[in-house]
């Protein structure tokens, strides 16, 4: 995601992330119980993980990832004007570009003059699984984390 | 009218179903094509913004939710 970040940052588009709450809370990262340690918890985001876009940190009681229906990792892409154009209720790179490359298509296809009118669609997107790095990560947490989620999925 | 729950619920200290599922709400997330909603959000420097304020920066915005877990 960095990566698609930085190359589309040179096409005017902006990407951030949002941090929520811990979604597999473990022995190293446990559930948020102030906003001390929520800020904690994304600063490390950026010094442990290597987030380098934008964090911004949402209220304790998740107010904003509640109001957009709080799935763990999700992604959204709005307009300037602030209207969603895009909501993908995991976060894929592949899915992502393909969207913001169609959106910077429309604004290229306006400015020629072709008369535009938006429609909805729906589409199933594909991602890769790569259950190595899942799993390590929820180590990374704490042994409590992936007993839980052993337990919940097998 | 405020939860006082809402804080430990939405923070839950377990990753079980009845913990994790009641927020799993894809289906009832605001329509694509209307204004969406505005929040508050903070910088990791402590300085409060807005998701409004972000999104007017940038033909596009891509974001992200997401945690350290």
């Amino acid at each position: 995601m960095n990566a698609l970040a930085e190359r589309f940052s040179e096409r005017g588009v902006g990407s951030i992330f949002l941090y929520t709450h811990e979604a597999h809370p473990g022995e190293n990262y446990p559930h948020l119980t102030s906003r001390e340690q929520k800020f904690r918890h994304a600063r490390a985001l950026r010094d442990t993980l290597g987030v380098m876009r934008p964090i911004l940190v949402d209220a304790l009681d998740g107010a904003c990832h509640r109001a957009y229906s709080s799935m763990p990792n999700m992604s959204w892409i709005f307009t300037q004007s602030g209207v969603p154009v895009y909501k993908s209720d995991w976060t894929d790179p592949h899915s992502l570009e393909n969207a913001v490359e169609y959106f910077l298509g429309v604004i290229e296809r306006r400015r020629s003059g072709e008369r535009l009118a938006p429609f909805r669609v729906e589409r199933l997107d594909f991602r890769h699984q790569d259950q190595a790095a899942f799993y390590k990560g929820l180590e990374r947490n704490g042994p409590k984390a992936v007993r839980e989620f052993r337990a919940a999925f097998g | 009218m405020t939860d006082p729950d809402l804080l430990t619920r939405y923070n839950y200290d377990e990753f079980v179903p009845a913990k994790f599922g009641p927020w799993l709400n894809f289906a009832a997330s605001p329509p694509l094509g209307g204004l969406a909603p505005d929040f508050p959000l903070w910088h990791l420097d402590g300085s409060e913004t807005s998701l409004a304020a972000i999104w007017s920066h940038h033909t596009y915005t891509i974001v992200e939710f997401g945690s350290f877990t």
